[in-house]
């Protein structure tokens, strides 16, 4: 996972994730390997920096909290402006993948 | 909004780092426990689920390295970082950076002190509005035969009275007055001048005003102006010093104003400037005035220059027997206080910059050697997964910061330097007062000083970076330099020894010329610390006729004759005289003379020479021997007696080749058509320089009686021998001060004294370049120490198996001398090569000694080679205590 395309697609993955509510970092890997039908596993590598870099951009926020074993972990939620991009960028996302498959539909329709 | 966020998230990455830090070692800490939890709860056992669940991760720190990558104001905190880790790692090896920040220091330093010297009294425009409108005006005629010579009030005249193109024709002369203000009278340096002298400098007063234009009549009131210093010091600055009457030699002055501080024409010193009242003169001479004017705009120099000659030819038209080929030279003003100065500042800049070559070398070689043993480490690194563009930012940021470091340091040894320079009163140099470290000097030295750590950085970073891992780290510290670092060492330790010799063979050069110098013949064999001087200025009324208003000469010669009797009849003194000159280099006249049977263009082409006019014991208190005929008895000095002259050794040959000067007919000061003003040579004297030690190898001269003809002036020196002069000197004040206590009595000088203020500019010079060639010899020799030690330390594994296979140990260490040799060798041909190409620049420094003297060429290679062998010599000798078995097994 390296690319601009990929990262943005994390960041949008990342978004909805907490979307649906408060979560520690490796909650948020499972929980995007879980809306996703498993079909992406981030590891810590790639998770950890998009949420840093996610939470300097003011979209998310963080605390300390303790996990369900009772474990200390940094917790991260949506903030209101993060909410506001996640909306954003599903809109774009939308648009984006209509526009590709219309391409790709008409590629193969010659 | 977001750009803020982004902001206050670097400020916290910033400033609250170790918190941050903190946080994310928890975070990722935590993670990682949840994941083991995780693979526990799926029946792994504790000890391989934290296994599993480290790989899957990837480690805790790389993560937290991701982390860190992407953080705002990562750019910043990361050359924080940099330069952090580089400061730990220069005082990890104190002996390095300390002799890499000292190189660049005194390389840094001294170029900047140097070079603002350079710029200050060279480049920089002088304190005068529109400097490059001054010109100086002088006369070049025969007989008087100088270069740029003073002009008499008669050419003044003349010159003003036909000028168009200075805005007006001033002249000025050099005058001390004597300030009788308070108890003690003291003596101000300062000049008389003449109408428009202040305009044309175009500096405004401070306070009160200059002189009017029409104040310079003969029957104009006596008016001065101060200099602030001055006007300060003696007056305290009150506003009620101006129009205050003081005494200057007891005849009343008005002020009128007070100039700034930063004023002082013609001389550093110059305090004082009195209004020129002249009086139509009665004849030609005699030359003591310098003119000086602005251009008006528009004209040039060398319509000037038309002008002047212009002028010049006119007035030789009406007096054909006062000029032959008068020419009015126009100097701009620049030019005229320079002389000198400007090779001597090339010079020392030239060798300032050899020495920062040097020092730069110096810093290469350190690094590259450096660089290399720190190949290990950085392999480490890089198969750690840092990435190469890091290091090789790290290692740029460490030079930097040593370059850094130097620059600072170097700066600051500048403006120490300055200080110390500006304090000594060993510089000759006009304007040295206004020299200050400037901002472009400054900014010079801090590219100077960036750009060599870049440089320097660069290379070895480079190199080290560019190479695998892999290689580094099997081979360890037995890896071999590259035949490339090892041949940019030679070439470097080979510039380095070239520049040092050329630099010593410049300062070797310097100081056996200044030696010869100071063992040149002064003529006086009076042992020097038991003469003292003292510089005496009666008032000068007491010598006005008051009638005629004229010099009264009698009076004049009387007053010293009796003041030379009194001091005679001291206790301890041997000897006493009287005299308007001293060597080597005070004299106060200079003619020319004729000789009996010439005629008046024969006699134009005799010289003119230096004419002490002395009274009482003169040769026998400075100890000058009288080779033939006799000294000057108390005869001659009468007013009636018939005229007497001595000569010196030299003239006398000149004069009188193969004939017995003694007896022969002399006519002082030139042609005449009379024969019955000549005088009769009654002695011969050694050769004493007046003009400056520098021409003691042909000093003629011819002395006269103080009788009344032959007064000129009132100013006179008083010379007298004792028994070790300290003893006596004070008494001798006080007898002064008992003898007139109008008068105005300098400081005394003791005959040493004299002598060595004479060659007080050459002293400089030369020190100052030993002093370079001196730090440039240590600088070459720490190259050539740490170079060899280097590659003793590099090829220890290679030596060991030497000494393992059977070689004796003297020649490992003759393998070691031989390189050092070699390289010390090369170094000094070609540094010899170019010194020889380049000395001949110094000639007109020298004194006694040609610029290709074999003796100092010969001498300063063997010094230079000897030292660089000596440096050799330890690591030599350690090279030579290897011990085979801890070589080989030497990683």
């Amino acid at each position: 996972m390296g690319t601009n395309l990929l990262q943005g697609t994390l960041d949008l993955l990342i978004l909805k994730a907490l979307a649906l509510g408060e979560m520690h970092g490796l909650g948020i890997s499972r929980r995007i390997g879980q809306i996703t039908d498993g079909a992406f596993q981030v590891g810590a590598g790639s998770l950890f920096p998009a949420l840093h870099r996610l939470e300097e951009a003011g979209w998310l926020t963080s605390s300390w909290g303790e996990s369900e074993n009772r474990r200390k972990a940094r917790f991260y939620r949506l903030s209101r402006a993060g909410r506001r991009q996640l909306d954003a960028e599903t809109q774009e996302w939308s648009r984006i993948s209509v526009a590709i498959a219309a391409a790709l539909r008409a590629t193969h329709a010659t | 909004m977001k750009m803020w966020t982004r902001l206050a998230s670097a400020w916290r990455n910033l400033f609250r780092s170790t918190t941050v830090e903190r946080d994310l070692d928890r975070e990722m800490n935590g993670y990682l426990d949840l994941l083991t939890d995780e693979k526990i709860a799926r029946g792994d056992s504790p000890a391989s689920a934290r296994r599993a669940a480290l790989l899957e991760m990837g480690g805790v720190e790389p993560v937290k390295e991701r982390v860190r990558d992407v953080r705002a104001g990562q750019l910043v905190e990361t050359a924080l970082r940099d330069l952090r880790y580089g400061a730990r790692m220069l005082a990890r090896t104190p002996g390095f950076s300390l002799a890499a920040i000292l190189a660049l220091t005194l390389g840094i330093g001294a170029t900047t002190v140097i070079f603002s010297l350079v710029y200050g009294v060279l480049f920089r425009p002088l304190p005068y509005p529109d400097d490059d409108r001054l010109a100086m005006v002088a006369m070049h005629f025969t007989p008087q035969n100088a270069e740029r010579g003073p002009m008499s009030i008669a050419d003044y005249l003349d010159w003003r009275a036909a000028n168009r193109s200075f805005e007006d024709a001033v002249v000025y002369q050099f005058d001390r007055f004597p300030l009788i203000a308070g108890d003690e009278p003291a003596e101000i340096t300062g000049a008389t001048v003449s109408a428009g002298f202040f305009s044309a400098l175009g500096v405004p007063p401070l306070a009160g005003r200059v002189f009017g234009a029409h104040e310079h009549e003969p029957s104009s009131d006596a008016l001065i102006v101060i200099g602030e210093d001055l006007w300060r010091r003696r007056f305290g600055g009150r506003a009620d010093a101006i129009g205050q009457v003081v005494s200057i030699g007891s005849t009343p002055h008005t002020i009128v104003g007070v100039m700034p501080a930063s004023f002082h024409f013609p001389q550093r010193d110059s305090e004082m400037w009195a209004n020129m009242r002249p009086r139509p003169p009665s004849r030609r001479g005699p030359f003591f005035l310098a003119g000086v004017g602005r251009l008006k705009p528009g004209v040039t120099l060398a319509q000037a220059q038309a002008e002047t000659n212009t002028i010049g030819r006119a007035i030789e038209q009406a007096n054909p027997r006062n000029y032959t080929n008068l020419t009015m030279p126009v100097v701009p003003m620049r030019d005229v206080l320079i002389d000198n100065a400007g090779l001597v500042l090339f010079v020392i800049s030239a060798a300032v910059g050899s020495v920062l070559l040097i020092a730069l070398a110096n810093v290469a070689n350190l690094l590259l050697a450096r660089a290399a043993t720190r190949r290990r480490e950085i392999a480490l690194r890089l198969s750690l997964g840092a990435s190469r563009a890091r290091i090789i930012r790290q290692l740029l940021t460490e030079s930097v910061l040593l370059s850094g470091i130097g620059g600072l340091a170097g700066i600051a040894l500048a403006h120490g330097g300055l200080v110390l320079l500006k304090a000594s009163d060993a510089t000759p140099f006009h304007r040295i007062n206004e020299v200050v470290i400037d901002g472009r000097i400054l900014a010079f030295t801090c590219v100077i000083s960036i750009l060599s750590g870049v440089l320097f950085g660069l290379a070895p970073a480079w190199q080290s970076a560019q190479e695998t891992p892999n290689v580094a780290l099997k081979d360890g510290a037995r890896g071999q330099t590259s035949g490339r670092t090892r041949r940019g060492h030679a070439v470097l330790i080979v510039a380095e020894i070239a520049l040092a010799l050329i630099l010593l063979v410049g300062a070797g050069l310097l100081l056996r010329s200044f030696v010869l110098l100071q063992r040149a013949n002064t003529g006086v064999r009076a042992p020097v610390q038991d003469v003292v001087t003292l510089g005496l200025t009666p008032p000068a009324r007491k010598f006005r006729n008051a009638q005629t208003n004229e010099l009264d000469r009698p009076r004049v010669t009387a007053y010293y004759t009796e003041l030379v009797d009194r001091l005679k009849r001291m206790p301890r003194v041997q000897a006493v005289s009287v005299s308007d000159t001293l060597p080597p280099n005070l004299m106060s006249w200079a003619d020319s003379f004729a000789l009996e049977g010439q005629t008046f263009e024969q006699a134009q082409a005799n010289p003119t020479v230096p004419l002490p006019i002395v009274l009482g014991d003169y040769f026998r208190t400075l100890g000058i021997p009288v080779i033939k005929g006799r000294a000057f008895t108390e005869r001659d000095f009468h007013a009636d007696a018939p005229s007497v002259v001595l000569l010196s050794a030299s003239l006398a040959r000149l004069c009188f080749p193969g004939r017995d000067p003694i007896g022969q007919r002399f006519k002082v000061s030139g042609w005449s058509p009379n024969n019955d003003d000549y005088s009769e040579v009654v002695g011969i004297a050694a050769d004493v320089p007046y003009d400056g030690l520098q021409n003691s190898a042909n000093a003629q001269a011819y002395y006269l009686p103080l009788q009344p003809a032959n007064v000129m002036g009132t100013r006179m020196a008083v010379i007298v021998r004792g028994d070790d002069a300290r003893t006596f000197t004070e008494a001798v004040r006080r007898e002064l001060r008992a003898f007139d206590p109008e008068m105005v009595v300098s400081q005394p000088q003791s005959l040493d004294q004299l002598l060595s203020a004479s060659v007080s500019g050459q002293r400089f010079r030369t020190v100052l370049l030993t002093l370079f060639a001196g730090v440039a010899i240590l600088l070459a020799a720490i190259g050539i120490y740490g170079v060899i030690a280097y590659a003793v330390a590099q090829r220890t594994h290679e030596m060991g198996l030497r000494l393992a296979l059977g070689a004796a140990r003297h020649d490992v260490f003759r393998l070691v001398m031989g390189d050092a040799a070699k390289l010390t060798a090369v170094g000094v041909v070609i540094g010899l090569a170019v010194a020889f190409v380049l000395t001949r620049w110094l000639s007109t420094l020298l004194f006694g000694i040609g610029a290709r003297d074999p003796l100092t060429f010969a001498g300063v290679s063997l010094t230079l080679m000897a030292v660089a062998l000596m440096a050799a010599f330890v690591p030599a000798s350690r090279a030579m205590r290897i011990d085979p078995m801890t070589a080989l097994r030497q990683d």
